[in-house]
C-alpha cells in the first residue's frame, strides 16, 4: 500500500514538471504573474511529492517489504535498523530518488528564501529546475524505479542484505554529506545562470550565491574528506586517496567551487571576473553531472562498479543539453559581464586571487584530463591508455605546493597594490620562520627528499602569516577591549568571513601535514602462526593466538598480536579480523569473507593491519602490517576546513547572516 | 589586454601542453599503461613490459600455493578468450569465481606476471536475489 502511494508521488510529481513547462511557456508569452505563481507552486508540490516517495521508501526498507526489487536487495531480516535507512542510497534507484529528495529540500530553501528577495530570478530559475528535476524524475519513475517489485514467479524469503563494507557508520554519512555537497551545485547552476539571463548581477546576487557556495562547499569538504577516511578504515589498502575517476570525479567540482569562492571576493570588493564568476559557478555543476556520467556509465574501468542499468548515455545527453544551454546564455549575455574596474598590479590582493584560481584550474584540468584519457586516447588512436596515481602525483604535487605558499603570501597582499616596502616586511617574518624550519626539519631527516622539505617550509609560511594575521586584528580588538577573553571573541567575530577563510587554511596546511607522511609509508607481508614473531620497522609484531567465533551475522576469525618497541615495551596489541558473512550459506560462492582492520593510531603514526587469510590446516595466518605515517593530521585538517566554513557563514543574530 | 591575464593565460596553457605532452608523446611507462583486450594480447608473440588487463576469474581456475597461500594464479576471461594471470601478495576479499577483476603488471610467455590485482569494489553491491523461493 505504502509502495504504491511512493510509485504514485513519483509519477504525480513527473506530470507535475510536464505541466510546470505549459504555465511556464503562457507566461513568457501572456507576461501574466499568476502563470509564474502556478509554477512555483507546482515546483514546490513535486519538491513535496519527491520528499513523499522518499519516506514511502524509507518505509518499505524499515519494515522488510521484499516485495520490492530494491528492498530486497539492499536489506535482509538481519540487517541492523540503522543500516535500514542507509541502504536508502545504498543502490542506483535509491540513490537516485535520494538525489532528487536531497534537491528537493533545497530548492524549497532557494524557492522560498532565495527567490522571494531575488523576485527578478525567478522566471528562469523556475525553467532550470524544472528541467533538472524533470531530468531526474524520468530516471526515477521509468529507469531506475525504486517501487519496482520483484518479479512475479518467486517469492523472496529473505532479502540480500547490505554488503558489510557498507555497513560502517561512516559510509553511512559519507554518502549524504557528499550529496548535499554534489546537489548543492544545482542551486549554484540556477541562479549563476538565472542573474546571467535576468541581468540582475547586483551585490546582493553575489552576497547570496556566495552564502550557497560555502554551504555546499563545506558538505562538499566533508563528504570528501569522510570518503578518505572510510576508505582508510575500511577498506584494507592502508590508503585514502588513490586517484579512482569516482574519487577524482568530486575533487574535480571541489578545486572549481573553492576557485569560485576566492574569485567571487574580487566581484564582490571590486566588480571584477563577472563573466569568470560564471564559468566557474555554473562548471562546477556541470563536473557534478559530467562526474555522474563517469562513474555510472562504465566508460571509464574504476574499482568503484555500477553495473546495473547503463544510464550513460541519459547523463550525457543531460550533460550536453546543460552545457549548450550555459554556452548560448554566456555568448548572448556577454555584454553585461564587463568589469567594473581593472587590475593594477601582479602584486596585488586581486593578483594573488588570480593566482589561486589558475592553481585550482590546472589541478582541475590534470584530473580531468587525467580521468578522461582512457576514452580520449582510444578515440584518438584506438588505444585505451590509463594513467595511474604517479601522472596524477608528479602534476599535481607540485602546483599544490605553490597553493600551500600562495596561501601564506596572499594574507601578506594589500588590495590594488602593495608598496615595496609593505611587501618587504611583511614577508620578513613568514620567510625566516620558513627557512628556520626547513634546516630544522633537514637536521633531523635529511634533506634528501624534496617534497616532504619544501611541504615543510610551505607549512611554516603559511602558518606565519595566518598566525600573524590573527594577531594584528588582536592587537585591533585588546585596544578596544578589557580582558583578554573578550578582546579574542571579538577579533573572531567582528570579520566571521575573513578568519573562517583563515580556519579553513589552516585546515588545509594541516591537510599537508598529513600529506608529508605519504613520503615516508612502509609496508610488509607475512605468515604467522601463533606463538611466532617478526621484526619490522623497528618494532616486533608477535602473534598470540587466532581465535573464532560466530557472531549474529557473521563469522570470524580473531587474531590477537602485540606490538612490542625497542624497548622491549609492549605498545600496543591489535585485532584484526577475517570475518565470513552469509556464512551459513551452503552455497560458498555466496559467503562473503571480509577483512576488518585495526589500527593502532597516534599523532605520529599509524600501525595499520589487515588479517588477509587464514590457513586452518596450518593454523596460519597471512598479515600487512603497514606504517603510515601522520595520517591523523589529515582528518584534524578536514575538520579544522569544515569548522572553518560553518563559522564563516553560519547565521549569526546581529548581523542578518540568514539571507542566502 | 591586461598583462597579468596575458601571463596567467600564458602559464596555464605551458602546463597543459606539458600534461598532453607526458601523457602523449614521451611514453613514459611510469605514468602510463595501455588497456588490452585478452583477444589482443593473445596474438602478441613478444613480451610487453606493462599492460593493463580486466575481465572475470574463470571458475574452478583459482589455484594457491599449498605452502604460501599468498601465491596465487587464475585464469581471466572475457568471452570465449582466457589469459593465465599469476600474482603474489594479498588478494582483495572479493576474489573469487567470476568476479570482476582488474590486472596490471608484465605480460610474457603467454601469461601475465601481475603487480596490481583488484576486485571491482563494493560500494554498489548488487546481483541476484539471493533467498528465493520459485512459484
Amino acid at each position: 500500500m505504502i509502495s504504491q502511494i511512493g510509485s504514485l508521488a513519483l509519477s504525480i510529481s513527473g506530470g507535475l514538471i510536464l505541466s510546470n513547462f505549459f504555465f511556464l511557456f503562457y507566461y513568457s508569452i501572456r507576461k501574466d504573474k499568476i502563470f509564474l505563481n502556478v509554477s512555483q507552486r507546482g515546483l514546490i508540490a513535486v519538491c513535496f511529492c519527491v520528499i513523499l516517495a522518499t519516506l514511502c521508501l524509507l518505509n518499505e526498507l524499515l519494515i522488510s517489504n521484499f516485495n520490492l526489487q530494491y528492498v530486497s536487495q539492499y536489506t535482509s531480516y538481519e540487517t541492523p535498523l540503522f543500516f535500514k535507512v542507509t541502504a536508502l542510497w545504498a543502490g542506483q534507484a535509491g540513490s537516485l530518488l535520494f538525489w532528487t529528495f536531497i534537491m528537493s529540500i533545497y530548492s524549497l530553501i532557494y524557492i522560498n528564501v532565495t527567490l522571494r528577495k531575488m523576485p527578478t530570478l525567478k522566471y528562469s530559475s523556475y525553467i532550470m529546475l524544472s528541467f533538472i528535476f524533470g531530468f531526474f524524475l524520468l530516471l526515477s519513475n521509468f529507469i531506475a524505479n525504486p517501487f519496482q517489485p520483484v518479479s512475479s514467479d518467486i517469492i523472496v524469503q529473505n532479502g540480500n542484505g547490505l554488503n558489510p563494507l557498507l555497513q560502517n557508520v561512516t559510509m553511512a554519512i559519507h554518502p549524504p554529506t557528499l550529496y548535499l555537497g554534489f546537489i548543492g551545485t544545482t542551486i549554484l547552476f540556477v541562479m549563476a545562470l538565472s542573474g546571467l539571463i535576468s541581468k540582475s548581477l547586483n551585490f546582493e546576487w553575489i552576497q547570496s550565491i556566495r552564502r550557497w557556495s560555502l554551504i555546499v562547499w563545506t558538505f562538499l569538504s566533508g563528504g570528501i574528506i569522510l570518503g578518505g577516511y572510510w576508505a582508510y578504515n575500511e577498506l584494507g589498502w592502508g590508503g585514502y586517496w588513490a586517484w579512482d575517476p569516482v574519487e577524482n570525479s568530486s575533487l574535480m567540482p571541489w578545486l572549481i567551487l573553492t576557485a569560485f569562492i576566492h574569485s567571487s571576493m574580487i566581484q564582490e570588493k571590486r566588480g571584477m571576473l563577472k563573466s569568470w564568476n560564471i564559468l566557474l559557478a555554473s562548471s562546477t555543476f556541470l563536473l557534478v553531472i559530467l562526474g555522474t556520467f563517469i562513474t555510472r556509465s562504465g566508460i571509464v574501468s574504476s574499482v568503484h562498479s555500477f553495473t546495473a542499468e547503463n544510464l550513460g548515455p541519459l547523463f550525457l545527453a543531460f550533460l550536453s543539453s546543460l552545457i549548450l544551454f550555459t554556452g548560448y546564455w554566456f555568448v548572448k549575455r556577454f555584454d553585461t559581464l564587463k568589469s567594473d574596474s581593472k587590475i593594477d598590479s601582479f602584486t596585488s590582493r586581486e593578483g594573488g586571487f588570480l593566482y589561486n584560481n589558475l592553481i585550482l584550474l590546472l589541478m582541475c584540468f590534470i584530473v580531468l584530463w587525467g580521468t578522461l584519457f582512457p576514452i580520449l586516447s582510444e578515440a584518438w588512436n584506438g588505444e585505451k591508455i590509463y594513467v595511474g596515481a604517479t601522472y596524477f602525483n608528479q602534476l599535481n604535487v607540485p602546483i599544490g605546493l605553490v597553493l600551500l605558499f600562495l596561501m601564506g603570501i596572499g594574507p601578506l597582499l594589500s588590495w590594488k597594490t602593495t608598496s615595496r616596502s609593505t611587501l618587504l616586511s611583511n614577508f620578513k617574518i613568514p620567510m625566516l620562520i620558513s627557512f628556520f624550519s626547513g634546516v630544522i626539519y633537514s637536521i633531523f631527516f635529511g634533506p634528501l627528499q624534496l617534497y616532504p622539505l619544501v611541504t615543510c617550509m610551505g607549512i611554516a609560511f603559511t602558518a606565519t602569516s595566518i598566525i600573524n594575521e590573527f594577531r594584528k586584528s588582536y592587537k585591533k580588538s585588546k585596544s578596544d577591549n578589557k580582558s583578554i577573553p573578550s578582546a579574542i571573541v571579538s577579533m573572531l567575530f567582528n570579520n566571521r568571513h575573513k578568519n573562517g577563510g583563515y580556519i579553513v587554511h589552516i585546515g588545509v596546511t594541516l591537510l599537508f601535514v598529513g600529506f608529508i607522511g605519504r613520503a615516508f609509508e612502509v609496508e610488509k607481508e607475512f605468515n604467522l602462526s601463533p606463538g611466532e614473531e617478526i621484526y619490522f620497522a623497528n618494532y616486533i609484531f608477535k602473534l598470540n593466538s587466532i581465535e573464532s567465533e560466530a557472531r549474529d551475522n557473521h563469522y570470524a576469525f580473531i587474531s590477537d598480536i602485540d606490538v612490542i618497541d625497542q624497548r622491549n615495551n609492549l605498545l600496543t596489541s591489535l585485532y584484526p579480523e577475517k570475518r565470513i558473512y552469509f556464512y551459513w550459506n551452503p552455497d560458498p560462492e555466496k559467503r562473503q569473507p571480509h577483512s576488518e582492520l585495526d589500527i593502532y593510531s597516534t599523532m605520529r603514526k599509524d600501525i595499520y593491519s589487515i588479517f588477509s587469510a587464514y590457513d586452518a590446516e596450518k593454523n596460519q595466518g597471512y598479515f600487512k602490517i603497514m606504517i603510515n605515517p601522520l595520517v591523523n593530521w589529515v582528518w584534524i585538517g578536514g575538520i579544522v576546513m569544515v569548522v572553518g566554513s560553518l563559522f564563516a557563514f553560519w547565521p549569526s543574530k546581529r548581523r542578518n547572516y540568514g539571507i542566502i | 589586454m591586461n598583462k597579468i591575464y596575458t601571463s596567467l593565460i600564458l602559464v596555464f596553457a605551458l602546463i597543459v601542453m606539458w600534461t598532453v605532452y607526458l601523457t602523449n608523446v614521451k611514453n613514459d611507462d611510469s605514468l602510463t599503461v595501455r588497456y588490452y583486450t585478452i583477444e589482443e594480447l593473445l596474438t602478441k608473440e613478444a613480451s610487453i613490459t606493462k599492460v593493463k588487463v580486466g575481465g572475470l576469474i574463470k571458475p574452478d581456475s583459482i589455484s594457491i600455493n599449498e605452502t604460501d597461500q599468498l601465491e596465487v594464479s587464475f585464469y581471466v576471461y572475457q568471452g570465449s578468450d582466457s589469459l593465465k594471470v599469476s600474482y603474489y601478495g594479498i588478494r582483495p576479499d572479493l576474489f573469487k569465481d567470476d568476479a570482476e577483476v582488474v590486472v596490471a603488471g608484465a605480460f610474457d610467455d603467454n601469461s601475465i606476471i601481475a603487480t596490481e590485482l583488484q576486485t571491482k569494489c563494493a560500494s554498489r553491491y548488487e546481483g541476484d536475489l539471493k533467498n528465493i523461493e520459485k512459484i
